[in-house]
Formats: structure tokens, C-alpha cells, sequence
């Protein structure tokens, strides 16, 4: 079976998420830091009567929080009850891969090992498979 | 066919729950025969739906059950206590085969057979009825059955109530949004109407919306009485059970959390509380023990009331057990008061049980239904009368959703903090306030009271920011802790806040109890008390007046001593003030008192709160003001500065009973006059102080000059809410009419208000002239005033 994807970019990597996990892709205005959380909680945004927590998914990967100056974009989920927003870089398109995911092949960078889940190709071009839940979840299931 | 099957279900057991607490009052009234009508329809009706939706087992149950109910119905039978309870256990049947289904699980085999003859095997005295005369009787019930009273309901699934709410909270904000807007451009009266009409149309239907979450309390009792009826029986106890106040409505999430204390405390009395009919009766009590259910709203909170006429907490063999538990030592048990005796009923792992029993003393104690009332921010109260009964009072929100808070400043960002927690608010620069640092430890003392201090920058690990005036400092207590002092760069408002949980990961900081998204459109962040406490690792060591009291009470001993605070009146004495009546002491801004038919007040938190004391000496700037409540009133004292807290004998070294005063004591040398509480209160006013409390005055001659020049600005400064001409609305029964013609008085009586009439002339015209001189000031306003009391 095709599965839809939205392809990002994400810390300067080609991402694909399965876009049954996407409710939205918003440009952020405006987020109120949420002091003393993790790093990569960079915080909260209203997103109409919800609340969102952005998750800065970058300084998950790089371990550097990135600057939230610039309005941003983000991918907009709800996981667990739960909205969040994962921060990406730029959105590039939704698309169809005939394949499916891939097994990932190659050494993968150990940043990027609790996330990516798979390859998606298209156009020759591969993406990286992550899932949202994963950035959220992650971390949470590593200290555990 | 499933949609059927759904609703059929979901009828059943809604019914079901509706339905135990019948049966019960039925078994105590055997005549009543409504209720046996009503139980009789159940049947009937889970009988007929069961056939065409072909569930033989609910048919050959309900048929059963059904067959009994008749025989009763005719006569033939009587209801005894093994018949209602055959009759339960079939309902308790229907109940879990209701449930599989809805599960769609496969129903649970027992057999059924067993039941029936539970319910059969008692042998009526008559034969046997042919079904066909069971059938005719049927018949006519469900026709008796016709005009069900009660509100139409339907049934909605909730995700459409919460989507619905979402909406509505959207159109509020994308409102406020507009509203930004309009006031950048220049003023247009014409748009500004119309929005002002959307406005208010949004803020009704926000109301009713949030009215959806209510839920009558009801639901919360409705599984008592089959409860008590239960365990009543188990324990050979005759328990009188009486419910209140069903009708009283509270959060849908709000049941859910009370009804699991409530279920404990009920069990509780019958078991513990309620002594056997022997035993009642040795003691000259009535063999049926009375347990009273009372709920009410009190404000924004809901009360409830356990009450039983059983044989209270023995206190004694708690502070037993307590000592055998090394809770506590024999020394600390001999200063206890009654009531400190009979709250160690919360601690946890004791009880008063002699024995573990099927029904409580298995080790979940009271210490977790205090935990879990408090967790949803409410209060549990013990009211212990040995051998006379016990009452227990929870006292919880409204909602969990919605709580007064604090918005505060810090670092730059806003917080909000639940008012409940704040006991306290001064400014650095008080003088009753004292900082000192050492070694990295801020230790705040007020009024010779020490407390650890943080400020809330540090604790979140955020910056500073640079600022002229002075810092907030807040007393802060959580629901179980020691109070601590907070720093923050400012307290800005107070609101009314819509509380959100927060995601796992903002949860995990644990300083934080939930998230609100103020009208602003700003996410912002609610602080948890008891959390901040832990962040800054904050030592629980409490130097509380009662630590005082112990001192003080070694020194004067023999007299009873209460704590008190020390404060300089505005007329510049010295006085004392019991502190138990004082909620909290906060710097009040000069410009928020005022005054209203010859009443003061002062707008505190969105509403009137009475001033009472010394009147009219007003500062320019920062009132500090104590805030009293007596239960149920709360009045507003203005000081000219708090001193400290000293302990006082409870009766007045010298009573001298004169205004305010009720005697004078001599603290540390110094002769220092206490308020009589009783005083300050019996002068308030009855009603609640509000806007607009009295009715308005329409002036109905509203073209006179004299009427408008004159007469309209008198009343104005009087505090009379006027208005001119008359309205085009209904009019209010409190409303005053004031006229000149006599024959506009006489239409004005037709709007069924008070009508006073003044005449221009000195004398009357004559004996039957009631009307008034239109200078006579006094006895206008006594005829304002008089009209209202005295007619209403």
C-alpha cells in the first residue's frame, strides 16, 4: 500500500513523516519558554484555543537549542492526549513513495539512531523516516 | 441493529443507576406504590426491548422479575427483605450482562437459574399466575406510565461537548482579537454597537456552554442507598438514611474524584459509627441510626455533609494507637485538644477498627480520602461528638477546570499561581518585613514570624530583571506544607483562569500544576506550590505561632491563651485583633475603597467587600488592610500597620464592652485594646454589598429641570442609582418612582413599584396629601428608605 508523506527538513537532514501523524504545518508567531523544562522544550504556543509544546526537535539531534528569534515553522500533532508542535527548518511537500519505507542502510549518525525508523526514497533522492511520537516519547523512553 | 443495541444498553444501565436507590426506599415502604411502579417498568421494558432485539437471557430475567413485582402489585405477595433482594440480584444481573454486551465480550455464564429460584423459591402465597393475567397488568402499567415529569434530555456523546467548548473558546479569542483591533482605529459608535452586542452574545453562550460539564449531584448519591442498604443488612445495623440536596450541580470531573472519599466515609459510619439496635437502644438512642447526606453550594464551592448519630471517633483509643505506632509521644498526646485528638484520624495507617472487617479497616484509611480531597484542592473538616455522632464536611470547587489565580511577574515572563495557595502579599519595602542572607539561605521574617525565602527567578533558573519599584514578596502555603516566602518582580491581577493540564514534558519539571490561556492569547504557566518547594529543596521546618503558643503557655499558665495580631488602627492605637478571624493581611490600593449609601467598601477581586473599623481616615497610597471572614461573611479592615503576632488570654484582662472594644490586655507591658469580632460583624450589613442592591430611582418627570439639575445629582451623591425617566423595560419591584403630578403617581403605582410623590408647595394640600416637600431632605431620604423597608 502508498503511504503519503511529508517531506521536511529537520537539523539540515531530508526528513519524511507518514502524514496520518501530521494534523498541520503552522508558522509559529510566537512562543512563551516554559523555564526550567528540558532543552529541547522550547515552549509553549497558542495555536487558536490550544495550547501547543513546541518541541525543539534540533536540540535533540545537535544538543544545541536552536535560536527561536525568526518565526518558524512546525509540524503539529496531537500524541497522547496532548498537542505539540516538532519545530522543523523548512517543509518541502507531501508526497506518495511507491516503496514504502526502506530498511535504513549505511552507518547512521548515533544523533539520528533513536529517531529514524526507516528511508524513504523519491525522485532517487532518500529521506530520512522519523516519527513525531519519537521526539516526544524518545527521550523520555531513553532516561527510563 | 447496533445502533439499537447501543442505546438499548446505555438506557439500561443509566436506568439501573437510577433504580437502586428506588427499590431501597421501596423495602422501607412497602405501600409506596409509585416506586414499585417505576421498578415494575424497568422490567417490563428490558423485557419487551430484550425480545425484539433477541437477548434471551435479559428476557428470561426481566420476565422473573417481572412475575414477582405483579404478584405484589396484586397483593398476592409481600415484599420481603429476601424478595428485594432477589429482586436486586437480578437487576445486579441485567447490570453485568448490560456491560458485556456493551463490551462485546462474551456474557458471563452463570447461571441464571439460580437467581430466579433465588426470587421464585420463596413461595409466593398464591399459585402461580397464568401469564396472560401477568401480561394484562403490564398493560395497564405502561399506559399509567404516560406523563413522565422531568426536563427533556437527549444524549450526546462527550467529544462533541469538548469540541463544541474548543469552539467557543476560539470565537472568545479571535473576539478579543477584533477587539484589539477596533481600538486602533479611530472610534465608530455605529460598529462599536454591534460589537458590543457580539460580545455579550459570546459571553452567554460561553456560560451555557460551560454549563454542559454540570452534573447534578445526584448522580454522586445515587448509588448510596443501595450501599448502605447492603451493608446495613451485613452488619445487622437499621440505618435511616436521608439525602439533600441532590439537585445541587457540580463539574462532571468533580463527581468523578468525590465519589470514592464519599464512598469511604458513608462506609465508614455505617460500620464504625452507627452502633447495633441493641445497643442503641441500651444507650436510649432510637434503633434506626440516622445518616444524613447533605450537599449545597456555598460560593464557588460545593459542601457536603456526612452526618451520623453514631458513636463519633473514640478519640482515646486513637491517641492509643498513635503512641503505639510512634506517631506520637505521651507528652505531645497530654497537650492535644479534642479536635487535634480526633484529627489523627488522618494519619496514616491507623483506625479506630478493632478488628479488619469485609467492610472497612483494611489499611485504606482515612489519610487517602484527605489526600485525594485536597489533591482536587478541597477541604475535609471533622465535626467528632462521642457518643453523640460525628459530622465530616467536605468542602470542595466547583470545577477543576476553572480557579481563581494570581498572575505574577517574574523574570520578564507571567506565571499564574491558584489564590488558595497565596496566604499573603508585601511589598520589600514593608516594614513588618525583615530579609536576611546568609550563606546562600534567604530567610524572610514577618511580624517575628521566620519563613525560608526564594525568589522565583532563581528557582526556574531564569534572569532577572532589572526594575524601579519594589518586589513582591508572597507568602505561599500548599495544601500540606510549611508556608514559604516568594520573591517575584510583581503581582499583577488577578482572573479568573481556565486551567489546562500540561503535556508530560512540562510535568516533569515539577514546578508546575497546569497550563491557561488567558484572553491575551499568551500561553502561560500555573505554579505549583508544593512543587517549587521541592525545586529549591526549601527545609520543612515550620516556626508557627503554635510553637510560640508553647512557650507562652508555660509562662502563664492556667489561663487560655489564643494567638492575636498586633496592629496599629488608623486612629493611631494599638490593638489586637484574634487571629483566627484575619484570612490574610494585604496592601489594598487606596483608590479601591469607597463608599455607597452611607456604607463603605472596597472592590476586592471583581466583587463589593464591606469595610469595617475606623471609617474615614484614608492614606494616600498602600492601605494595609486585614481581610476577616467569620464562616460565611468576609469584611475588609483597614490598619495603619501590622505589628506582630502575640498570644493573648482569650477573655480581656479587663472587659470593658464599648463599640468595637471589648476590653483591654496587657501584652509584654504595654496596654494594648482588643476588637470585639462580634462587633465587626453584627455591623455589617445583611445582604452582600452590590452595585446595585436597592433598587434604582427613576425620575419620572425626567424634562423638569429641577428634577434633572436638582433632584438627580442629590440622589446620585445619596448612592441611589438613578435613572431618568421611566424605563422602557420592565420595571423592578425594588425600583422607587419619584414624581411631582399626581396623576403621573397614579400610573407610575399601576408599574406595581413604590411610588413618592413631591410637591413644590411648603404645606400640604390637605390631610389626605401624602406627598413630600421637595427640599425636605430628611424626609425624602427617610421616604426612600422607609418605602423600601417598609413596603417591600
Amino acid at each position: 500500500m502508498d503511504h503519503l508523506y511529508l517531506l521536511a527538513t529537520l537539523a539540515g537532514t531530508s526528513i519524511a513523516i507518514e502524514t496520518a501523524e501530521v494534523e498541520a504545518v503552522v508558522k509559529l508567531a510566537d512562543i512563551s519558554p516554559v523555564p526550567g523544562a528540558a532543552a529541547h522544550v522550547a515552549g509553549l504556543s497558542a495555536l487558536r484555543s490550544r495550547v501547543l509544546t513546541i518541541i525543539d526537535a534540533a536540540a535533540l539531534i545537535r544538543g544545541i537549542p536552536t535560536a527561536t528569534a525568526a518565526p518558524c515553522f512546525a509540524v503539529i500533532a496531537e500524541i497522547a492526549g496532548h498537542s505539540y508542535g516538532v519545530m522543523v527548518d523548512g517543509v518541502s511537500d507531501i508526497c506518495r513513495a511507491d516503496g514504502g519505507a526502506l530498511p535504513l542502510r549505511g552507518q547512521l549518525d548515533p544523533a539520528w539512531a533513536p529517531y529514524a525508523r526507516g528511508i524513504v526514497e523519491r525522485e532517487g533522492r532518500p529521506y530520512l523516516l522519523v516519527s513525531l511520537a519519537g521526539f516526544i516519547e524518545g527521550p523520555l523512553a531513553q532516561a527510563a | 441493529m447496533d445502533e439499537l443495541l447501543q442505546e438499548f444498553i446505555s438506557e439500561t444501565q443509566e436506568t439501573l443507576e437510577a433504580l437502586a436507590g428506588e427499590v431501597v426506599a421501596w423495602e422501607a415502604d412497602p405501600a409506596d406504590s409509585d416506586r414499585l411502579d417505576a421498578i415494575f417498568r424497568f422490567f417490563h421494558t428490558v423485557k419487551g426491548s430484550c425480545g425484539f432485539l433477541n437477548l434471551p437471557r435479559f428476557e428470561r430475567l426481566s420476565h422473573a422479575a417481572e412475575d414477582v413485582l405483579a404478584d405484589i402489585r396484586a397483593g398476592k405477595r409481600k415484599p420481603d427483605p429476601a424478595t428485594v433482594s432477589a429482586v436486586l440480584g437480578i437487576m445486579d444481573r441485567i447490570g453485568e450482562l448490560a456491560e458485556a454486551v456493551a463490551l462485546g465480550a462474551a456474557l458471563p455464564s452463570e447461571n441464571d437459574d439460580f437467581l430466579i429460584a433465588a426470587l421464585t423459591g420463596i413461595e409466593p402465597v398464591a399459585e402461580a399466575e397464568p401469564s396472560a393475567e401477568v401480561e394484562s397488568a403490564a398493560v395497564a402499567v405502561s399506559r399509567s406510565a404516560g406523563p413522565q415529569s422531568g426536563p427533556r434530555t437527549i444524549r450526546l456523546p462527550l467529544s462533541l461537548i469538548d469540541q463544541l467548548m474548543n469552539g467557543v473558546s476560539d470565537m472568545v479569542l479571535a473576539r478579543n482579537e477584533l477587539a484589539r483591533k477596533l481600538r486602533e482605529r479611530p472610534a465608530d459608535p455605529e460598529l462599536d454597537t454591534s460589537f458590543d452586542r457580539l460580545s455579550s452574545c459570546v459571553a452567554d453562550m460561553r456560560d451555557v456552554i460551560s454549563k454542559t460539564r454540570m452534573q447534578r449531584i445526584d448522580r454522586l448519591f445515587a448509588a448510596i442507598p443501595r450501599m448502605v442498604r447492603d451493608l446495613g443488612r451485613d452488619l445487622g445495623k437499621r440505618i435511616d438514611l436521608s439525602l439533600e440536596g441532590g439537585d445541587v450541580e457540580m463539574d462532571r470531573e468533580m463527581v468523578e474524584m468525590v465519589v470514592d472519599p464519599l464512598t469511604h466515609i458513608v462506609r465508614n459510619a455505617v460500620d464504625h459509627g452507627i452502633e447495633p439496635p441493641d445497643r442503641r437502644r441500651a444507650l436510649g438512642k432510637p434503633e434506626a441510626g440516622r445518616l444524613q447526606l447533605q450537599a449545597r453550594q456555598s460560593g464557588n464551592q460545593i459542601v457536603i455533609e456526612i452526618s451520623d448519630d453514631g458513636a463519633g471517633i473514640d478519640t482515646a483509643r486513637l491517641v492509643e494507637k498513635a503512641i503505639a505506632a510512634g506517631r506520637l509521644t505521651p507528652e505531645a498526646a497530654a497537650r492535644l485538644d479534642p479536635q487535634e485528638r480526633a484529627e489523627l484520624i488522618f494519619l496514616p495507617g491507623l483506625t479506630t477498627a478493632k478488628a479488619v472487617t469485609a467492610v472497612s479497616g483494611r489499611g485504606v484509611g482515612m489519610d487517602v480520602v484527605r489526600a485525594n480531597i485536597e489533591r482536587i484542592g478541597g477541604l475535609i473538616a471533622l465535626d467528632n461528638m462521642p457518643g453523640q455522632g460525628l459530622r465530616i464536611t467536605l468542602r470542595v470547587p466547583l470545577t477543576l477546570t476553572i480557579i481563581p489565580g494570581l498572575i505574577l511577574r517574574a523574570g520578564g515572563l507571567h506565571f499564574a499561581i491558584p489564590r488558595a495557595a497565596v496566604v499573603e502579599i508585601l511589598h520589600d519595602t514593608n516594614d513588618t518585613l525583615h530579609m536576611a542572607e546568609i550563606g546562600g539561605a534567604k530567610i524572610a521574617t514577618i511580624r517575628s514570624v521566620r519563613h525560608s525565602m526564594i525568589d522565583l527567578e532563581d528557582v526556574l533558573g531564569i534572569e532577572k530583571s532589572g526594575q524601579s519599584g519594589p518586589r513582591a514578596v508572597m507568602i505561599v502555603r500548599s495544601a500540606s506544607g510549611v508556608p514559604f516566602a516568594m520573591g517575584v518582580a510583581a503581582v499583577e491581577n488577578h482572573e479568573e483562569l481556565v486551567i489546562r493540564p500540561a503535556s508530560p514534558l512540562i510535568m516533569a519539571t515539577g514546578v508546575y500544576a497546569g497550563m491557561t490561556l488567558p484572553d491575551n492569547g499568551k500561553p502561560m504557566l500555573l505554579l505549583d506550590a508544593a512543587g517549587l518547594a521541592n525545586a529549591a529543596r526549601l527545609p520543612n521546618i515550620e516556626d508557627h505561632a503554635v510553637a510560640a503558643a508553647d512557650g507562652d503557655a508555660e509562662t502563664r499558665e492556667g489561663l487560655e491563651m489564643v494567638a492575636a495580631l498586633r496592629f496599629q488602627a488608623l486612629t493611631g492605637e494599638r490593638r489586637l485583633l484574634q487571629l483566627s478571624l484575619i484570612e490574610r493581611v494585604e496592601d489594598i490600593d487606596a483608590r479601591l475603597f469607597g463608599c455607597s449609601g452611607g456604607r463603605s467598601f472596597v472592590r476586592l477581586d471583581g466583587r463589593l467587600v464591606p469595610v469595617v473599623g475606623d471609617p474615614g481616615v484614608q492614606t494616600p497610597d498602600k492601605v494595609a488592610a486585614l481581610r476577616l471572614r467569620d464562616g460565611a461573611r468576609e469584611a475588609c479592615f483597614p490598619v495603619a500597620a501590622v505589628l506582630d503576632i502575640v498570644q493573648m488570654p482569650a477573655v480581656p484582662d479587663m472587659v470593658a464592652m464599648q463599640g468595637l472594644v471589648s476590653g483591654v490586655s496587657v501584652i509584654e507591658g504595654e496596654h494594648l485594646e482588643v476588637i470585639n469580632p462580634f462587633a465587626l460583624f453584627a455591623a455589617l450589613p445583611d445582604e452582600p454589598v452590590a452595585e446595585r442592591s436597592r433598587g434604582r430611582c427613576l425620575l419620572a418627570d425626567s424634562d423638569d429641570g429641577w428634577t434633572r439639575e436638582i433632584l438627580a445629582p442629590l440622589l446620585r451623591q445619596a448612592g441611589h442609582d438613578v435613572i431618568l425617566g421611566l424605563p422602557a423595560d420592565a420595571v423592578d419591584p425594588r425600583d422607587v418612582v419619584l414624581c411631582s403630578a399626581a396623576d403621573t403617581a397614579q400610573a407610575a403605582e399601576m408599574f406595581g413599584c413604590r411610588v413618592v410623590q413631591l410637591r413644590a408647595s411648603q404645606r400640604p394640600a390637605g390631610p389626605a396629601d401624602t406627598s413630600i416637600y421637595r427640599y425636605d431632605q430628611d424626609a425624602l431620604m427617610q421616604a426612600l428608605s422607609g418605602s423600601r423597608a417598609g413596603r417591600g
